[in-house]
């Protein structure tokens, strides 16, 4: 039977843990991050065939290297290369949820969407239009109901649709920041061990927000060099 | 054209706005709806209220510990019992002696001693989780950001210091969420203080034993000294560190999430993952201390308590602990509680529950007959078992937690130089007032 990874994200209180629980079971083997004090949960579900081994990462707002959750689920997601990462979605609060789902994007990951809270959304009055949602992301988009359990079986059918497919998504920037992307992007290509570990595209723009972290790693590939032209 | 040229000086920013921006564009082609105010909002202006805010926590927490202590007490009353019974039954079966005793005294009196403290504890978790799950936590922290801004502290530090009351452990684990690593390691640092639901039935013991009619006065009087030295402590290591002194303060942001009608279930997972912890440690480590003192208490088999080796140990011990006004039994409990506070009751239990039904009453009779303590340094003692360090898990992980042995070191210390200093205060003052 086939296996699959899949990887659960959030901002807090988007009902990620429900959702964690619903998919699967509440049956879930707690364990540490390695090297780290931050709790590890994961959990298994099968559906239609395919078994998820499901990851439930950190809540978090952002993927900076600020805090010890965000940079967890930021390696996790580079380092491990989950078949899908689940970005579950307040919908009664899109627009900073959405500012984690274009980090996600350009870390690309294999992304789903759950639009969870549906049912408060519509109680505000807010009204979405999934599928177009969907088109302009370029990722499957699922509105749940994590408390009521609905939208679940939903769930599961995008993540194994997901799974058989790569990643399509690219959400594009204004041009100038594009072409930066590009040319520092060139440059770290080079480097075939490094673009083969981390997406090019994605270290880039970390380079160009100066991330502590990737920073380093740049210097350590001997990388700083030729990149300081460029960063300016 | 590089980056600097395109992004300016803050690049990180330009780049967030630039995130924000393609949302927006995003948002305007399949999103249509105007934020309406909500009871969400409307429940915030009188939680959040300059006035309100903090008479409507601490009414909240009053509540909470109301519920945790009074509503848990029957179960706790009936663990009580069926340890009891059982170690009658449990002697009055077997034949031989000294296994009747270890069964009866080790095990039932011991660690049923310490078990009938499960209910409290997962009630204590309960209503947290509840406040949690509810979002009233988050506006908590909002509120108390104002108090404890002047000793160092801030808004985030309260949650990890509110779950110091269940336990330490989650309470110096929950620090994560701090952003600032100073602000981070002076809430691992003075969180300790905080009194812990394991510290509880040291002082409903000993407080219930000497201090008679003012017991209850007594054990609040401890919630008040924990809230007030941590605070006074972190105060005072802002002041004298330099270390938590460097950089800027961070400001304090905090996602309100919306009020939410808390589900069962996952108040009672909450509830369970974090009691979970109690009973894994009662079963490993409390569960081994106590058997330990058992040993050392009924051996050289035969031989009277206060001959055993126990009491040896605490001899050695007395001498350190007798300005404080602690007899050889005391300084082993405290030793003892080292390991974890819940062997200090233990302790007690096998010491006056040797050959007898350990209940709680039974081992307060014996510490009133015997003399352990005096008002005055029961009083003490519950002081120094609030300040000196909870228990070896806490060190665990606090050293984990700050990753230096420096700091994990440095808690344990001033710890108990702390406990030792404020029960010799009691002391002494409490003895030129005349009490005692």
């Amino acid at each position: 039977m086939k296996e699959i990874e899949v990887a659960l994200i959030g901002n807090p209180n988007v009902g990620k843990s429900l959702i964690f629980n619903n998919l699967t079971g509440g049956r879930a083997h707690v364990g540490n991050w390695p090297g780290k004090t931050v709790e590890k949960k994961e959990g298994r579900c099968i559906h239609k065939g395919v078994t998820m081994r499901i990851i439930d990462l950190p809540g978090v707002y952002s993927l900076t290297a600020a805090s010890i959750d965000e940079l967890i689920a930021r390696n996790y997601i580079v380092e491990e290369r989950p078949d899908v990462v689940v970005d579950i979605v307040d919908a009664s609060n899109l627009e900073r949820n959405l500012y984690l789902t274009l980090q996600l994007l350009e870390l690309e990951a294999n992304l789903v969407i759950a639009l969870n809270k549906s049912d408060i959304a519509e109680g505000l009055g807010y009204e979405i239009d999934v599928k177009g949602l969907s088109e302009l992301l370029g990722v499957p988009v699922v509105p749940t109901i994590a408390t009521v359990k609905v939208g679940m079986e939903e769930l599961k059918d995008a993540i194994v649709e997901a799974s058989k497919r790569g990643v399509k998504a690219r959400v594009r920037y204004r041009e100038d920041i594009e072409e930066l992307i590009e040319r520092i992007g060139n440059i770290l290509k080079r480097d075939e061990n490094l673009t083969k570990k981390y997406p090019a595209r994605w270290l880039a723009i970390k380079i160009i927000e100066g991330d502590k972290e990737v920073m380093r790693l740049i210097e350590e590939r001997g990388l700083m060099g030729e990149l300081r032209e460029v960063i300016g | 054209m590089s980056v600097r040229e395109v992004l300016g000086e803050e690049p990180e920013v330009a780049m967030a706005e630039e995130r924000y921006r393609v949302i927006g564009e995003i948002l305007s082609k399949v999103f249509r709806g105007a934020r309406p105010l909500t009871l969400s909002d409307l429940l915030d202006e009188a939680f959040l209220n300059r006035y309100l805010g903090i008479p409507i926590f601490l009414t909240l927490w009053w509540a909470l510990f109301r519920f945790t202590f009074d509503v848990s007490a029957p179960l706790s009353d009936l663990i009580d019992i069926i340890f009891s019974r059982l170690g009658e039954f449990a002697s009055s079966i077997i034949g031989n002696e000294w296994w009747s005793a270890f069964v009866s005294d080790a095990i039932c009196g011991g660690l049923g001693g310490v078990l009938v403290f499960i209910p409290p504890i997962f009630f204590l978790f309960f209503g947290l989780a509840l406040l949690e799950d509810s979002g009233y936590l988050a506006r908590a922290a909002f509120v108390v950001d104002k108090i404890l801004r002047p000793f160092g502290l801030q808004g985030r530090s309260f949650i990890p210091l509110l779950l110091g009351f269940g336990c330490n452990i989650p309470g110096v684990m929950a620090t994560r969420t701090i952003p600032s690593e100073r602000d981070r390691i002076l809430t691992i640092c003075v969180n300790p203080l905080i009194t812990c639901s394991a510290r509880l039935p040291v002082y409903v013991l000993i407080a219930g034993a000497v201090l008679g009619a003012y017991a209850s006065m007594a054990v609040f009087t401890m919630y008040l000294l924990s809230i007030v030295l941590a605070l006074l402590m972190a105060l005072i290591f802002k002041a004298l560190i330099p270390y938590f002194r460097r950089g800027r303060r961070a400001p304090f942001i905090l996602e309100l999430p919306n009020y939410a009608r808390p589900t069962l279930r996952s108040t009672l997972t909450h509830m369970y993952e974090r009691g979970i912890l109690f009973l894994r440690k009662a079963g490993t480590i409390i569960f081994l201390g106590i058997i330990v003192v058992w040993l050392l208490s009924s051996h050289p088999w035969g031989a009277p308590l206060d001959q055993s080796y126990i009491a040896t140990l605490g001899r050695w011990l007395e001498p350190l602990f007798r300005p404080l006004g602690f007899d050889w039994r005391g300084a082993v409990a405290l030793f003892f509680g080292f390991i974890a506070k819940e062997i200090v009751v233990g302790t007690f239990a096998v010491f006056f529950g040797l050959g007898e039904e350990a209940e709680i009453e039974e081992v307060q009779r014996s510490i009133v007959e015997l003399g352990v303590f005096t008002p005055l340094t029961g009083f003490a003692f519950m002081a120094f078992t609030l300040l000196y360090i909870p228990c070896l898990a806490t060190v665990g992980i606090i050293y984990r937690e700050t990753n230096s042995i420096k700091w994990t070191l440095f808690t344990v210390i001033y710890g108990l130089i702390l406990a030792y200093l404020i029960a010799l205060l009691i002391v002494v003052i409490g003895g030129l007032m005349g009490l005692g």
